[in-house]
């Protein structure tokens, strides 16, 4: 065997002093090969981005390396990273070793142009003049395939698209020809067809410069499109490591099998996800054990799917929505009359009956969110209408208005904003049922409450608690209870799972589903991730620059798309090949 | 970029208009006489009259206001007579009658007490001022800057509590009482150790520049500049310190200095810009207090004593020019925030 280029060693960091000291990672050991690509997967909290950066030597300043070695193979023998002098480090990083961070949007500085940017880092490492390093930073960003690289050279990060703030990343982190490039879930923050573009970028490029990658994402799917080994990381350790295939095909570890059957397959649509509670079980001490049971999740067919959409498509819709066009202005003459407009939603009909579930996916900007919110009438309409169980949305005022908001919820993106860190959680749900008057006195409410917080699957004595001691899955679940509070019958999701982990998410989608069947909900499910929705959906409809360009039932928009948009975007979706565990189950 | 200026200094006219309307309406409710003011009290009717005419105190509010405008503006029609060129300067660029259209300097009339040119006066008093509040600014800056971005680095230690109390001390300070207590402890009890003048203005009786006189006042003006460009230096550059961008910076390599200074101070520098530029204009349009109790004779203190003794003309020639330096200053904030800031596009 090949020495590996880098090897950690027993690495523990931890964040913290004395009695608030918490271990990040724990005693992990692995190394890379030159050339190799090493995917890391794990949940938020793994440990999977703390690794990297004290690889890098980048830490905050509260964390430290309590133990282990970082060793970096270079002519004339072996260096521990960790004990370099801080001069020292900073020759390897940006030279040596390079990052790719997640955030392209907030990862640039504004304030200077991206050429510039790219241009420092040449200048500090290889001693370059400003043209001669100019020159090199075209060819990057030729090498990127950025389009117009002088354009680029003088533009500022705030003039240039998500994808093409991360090429600039990239173009960065190559300039002084690496021999390690660390990308830290590097698409995660990007639409699906951006997301192929710079994996399929960033394949080719590893063969071009040869520089060994440690790629992070929580995202299997590309792990199994990139990766030739991957480490799976689990409360701040390597749980199991492997090459692809094997750890596909047959993972050992509890936890990663959890991993894999959680997210929703694309191959077949299943009845329910399993979660990785199916397949271990937590100690309140963190030791876990695997549980026995053999998990079989169930599909439903093409022809079981058919009959219940029929079936839900003989009563009438409960909402209409025909020729909505929601508009911003753009631009505005000096009287302040506006002279153009950013056409959110753009001439856009379509029902949904009692009981089903509408999915809608899109790219960002696609006008999916504004499309939810101007039904729930919090942005205004510039024209059409929208019908709910046969009352004008848009001409609802007061008291009218209130009935419909109470009969509509929403459940938003973020669980981690959209509570108030100052009221308790019971209160919380509680005070949209005060505000509508529900169930007459306060301690029937109460009741109620407890109820809803059971349902959701917290506890009655979660009740007092407030929202910074709940983790995010929690969090949803109360948002969640608390949509329910007014006992709507159509709510809508907006992004409701997009920032949880994989496993959270399929326990919450899980939820919805029962909730659902309980209730006989309606629900609007908008999300830009394709698996959730053909998971949740009876029927999708596409959106691309605010018009609806497609729309049916799930299996023919996955099997069988008729518009190019929709088979890019399915096209886009990284499969990797953790669907094959999947299949064996499948018809 | 035409099109914003164009549409800023209009409506920057606009606020002087208005400024001269609210100042003509305020000596119309005090309701003193001017001529009296001028001769005395044991003057004659015939006499008071004369200065009346002289003053074109005789005519209704309208019509003072309209002359004065007129006057104001630097193209007007006024009547072709010597005394009227004579006075009003500038070159005639159209003969209508008895009427001339007039290219100009802005008049501003002649002061009741001295019978001096205002223009002149305010010309002398602006570039004292200027000079003081410059001196001040500078100490701001340079202090504020390297003080709040100290704290932010060393946050949570003792120096940054230390300067954060001192700059909430330094806000609270009221600058006239800043001003008594740096003139009498540093100018009178520490005198012999400091040479300062407890009192003094930038020339002395031969026109020489003293310039130890400007330093208490420049302290007195800068303090609260100081504490408030380091608060806000500190809290920008603890939230920039946090920013993504930084951590890029540092995973480059670069050093700590550049990683700080150069991707760092940018970016937190932008809100310092808008309070110091705002700091800029009030500090112009008069150190009032600061002036009046080092008798520094800037524009607060010709202000004042103009106030003192009813003398329109002055009054209203130094509050035009506050409002026009306010007005300026706005506008070239934006357009310095635009230069800064490449995400701010010059829009009307």
């Amino acid at each position: 065997m090949a020495t590996p280029l880098l090897s950690v060693e027993h690495l523990s960091v931890s964040f913290g002093a004395g009695k608030h000291q918490q271990a990040a990672v724990r005693d992990i050991s692995f190394h890379i090969q030159p050339g190799e690509t090493v995917g890391v997967v794990g949940e938020s909290g793994s440990g999977k981005s703390v690794t990297s950066l004290s690889i890098m030597g980048l830490l905050p300043p509260n964390g430290q390396i309590d133990d282990g070695r970082v060793l970096w193979q270079q002519q004339g023998g072996e260096v521990d990273l960790t004990q370099l002098p801080p001069r020292q480090l900073r020759q390897y990083r940006g030279k040596e070793m390079a990052m790719i961070f997640q955030e392209p949007m907030t990862s640039l500085n504004p304030v200077f142009t991206c050429g510039y940017q790219v241009a420092e880092a040449i200048r500090v490492h290889e001693k370059m003049g400003a043209t001669a390093a100019k020159a090199r930073v075209l060819e990057l960003f030729k090498q990127v395939r950025l389009p117009d690289p002088e354009r680029m050279y003088k533009s500022y990060p705030h003039e240039l698209s998500g994808g093409q703030k991360q090429r600039v990343m990239i173009a960065m982190a190559l300039s002084c020809q690496p021999r390690l490039l660390i990308a830290d879930e590097p698409t995660t923050a990007l639409d699906v067809t951006v997301q192929k573009a710079i994996l399929e970028l960033l394949q080719e490029l590893k063969d071009e410069v040869q520089a060994a990658i440690l790629f992070i994402t929580h995202d299997l799917g590309v792990i199994g499109d990139i990766a030739d080994r991957v480490l799976v990381m689990y409360q701040g350790q390597i749980v199991e490591q492997g090459t692809v295939s094997a750890l596909f095909k047959q993972p050992q570890h509890p936890y990663t099998k959890g991993l894999l059957a959680c997210r929703p397959p694309l191959s077949a649509r299943v009845e329910r996800l399993p979660t990785v509670s199916d397949f271990m079980e937590v100690s309140k001490d963190g030791a876990w054990s695997e549980k026995n049971n053999s998990i079989h999740t169930s599909t439903i067919s093409k022809v079981q799917a058919q009959q219940r959409l029929t079936k839900l498509q003989e009563n009438a819709p409960i909402l209409s929505v025909s020729g909505l066009n929601t508009w911003f202005p753009k631009e505005k003459t000096w009287l302040g009359q506006p002279k153009s407009f950013v056409k959110a939603v753009q001439d856009v009909s379509f029902d949904v009956y009692p009981g089903e579930t509408l999915g809608l996916v899109g790219e960002s900007g696609c006008g999916k969110t504004t499309l939810g919110r101007t039904i729930m009438r919090l942005l205004p309409a510039t024209s059409g209408s929208i019908t709910f169980n046969g009352q004008d949305v848009l001409a609802a005022e007061g008291s009218a208005l209130r009935a419909l908001r109470k009969q509509v919820q929403i459940i938003f993106q973020d669980p981690y904003s959209s509570l108030n860190p100052r009221m308790p959680i019971g209160k919380a749900i509680q005070e949209p049922m005060a505000v509508h008057g529900l169930h007459g006195t306060a301690d029937k409410r109460k009741q109620q409450t407890i109820q809803l917080l059971e349902q959701v699957g917290l506890r009655p004595e979660h009740y007092d608690r407030y929202p910074h001691e709940f983790s995010g899955g929690q969090r949803q679940r109360i948002c969640i209870a608390r949509a329910l509070a007014l006992q709507p019958r159509f709510i809508i999701c907006d992004e409701s799972v997009s920032a949880l982990d994989v496993s959270v998410q399929a326990q919450v989608l899980n939820l919805l589903l029962d909730l659902q069947q309980t209730y006989n909900l309606t629900y609007i499910f908008i999300s830009h991730d394709l698996s959730v929705v053909y998971f949740m959906a009876d029927r999708i409809a596409v959106m691309q620059e605010g018009r609806i360009v497609e729309m049916g039932p799930g299996y023919e928009i996955y099997h069988d798309p008729k518009q190019p948009y929709t088979q890019q975007l399915i096209e886009a979706i990284p499969k990797g090949n953790v669907d094959a565990p999947t299949e064996r189950h499948a018809e | 970029m035409g099109r914003f200026l164009l549409q800023r200094l209009s409506a920057g006219a606009l606020v002087l208009l208005g400024v001269i309307f609210v100042i003509f309406a305020l000596f119309l409710l005090i309701n003193v006489d001017p001529a009296k003011m001028t001769l005395g009290q044991r003057s004659d009717i015939a006499s008071q009259e004369a200065v009346r005419a002289r003053l074109g105190l005789d005519k209704p509010w309208y019509g003072r206001m309209a002359m004065y405008v007129g006057q104001l503006s630097p193209i007007g029609v006024h009547p072709n007579d010597a005394a009227t060129r004579e006075e009003l300067g500038g070159v005639a660029l159209l003969s209508l009658g008895d009427q001339v259209v007039l290219l100009k300097w802005p008049y501003l009339g002649r002061s009741f007490q001295s019978d001096r040119r205002v223009g002149a006066m305010l010309l002398q008093a602006i570039s004292n001022t200027l000079i003081l509040s410059l001196a001040a600014l500078t100490i701001a800056l340079l202090l504020g800057l390297s003080l709040g971005m100290l704290a932010a680095l060393r946050s949570g230690s003792w120096v940054d509590r230390l300067l954060v109390s001192l700059a909430a001390l330094g806000v609270s300070i009221p600058s006239y009482f800043s001003a008594i207590v740096l003139s009498f402890v540093l100018g009178y009890v520490y005198h012999a150790y400091t040479g300062l003048n407890m009192i003094g203005s930038l020339y002395d009786l031969e026109g020489h520049i003293v310039w130890q006189n400007l330093i208490l006042p420049a302290l007195a003006l800068g303090i609260r500049p100081v504490a408030v460009i380091t608060q806000l230096t500190r809290s920008t550059m603890l939230d920039v310190l946090e920013q993504d961008y930084m951590r890029t910076a540092k995973a480059k390599g670069l050093s700590p200095t550049v990683v700080i200074v150069q991707h760092g101070l940018r970016n937190a520098v932008n809100p310092v810009i808008t309070a110091v530029s705002g700091w800029l204009a009030s500090l112009l349009a008069g150190a009032y207090f600061v002036e009046v109790i080092f008798n520094f004779k800037g524009l607060g203190y010709m202000t004042i004593k103009a106030i003192e003794t009813y003398d329109f003309p002055v009054i209203m020639g130094s509050v035009l020019l506050g409002a026009t330096l306010f007005v300026l200053i706005n506008i070239l904030v934006d357009v310095l925030y635009a230069l800064f800031d490449p995400k701010i596009k010059m829009a009307g």
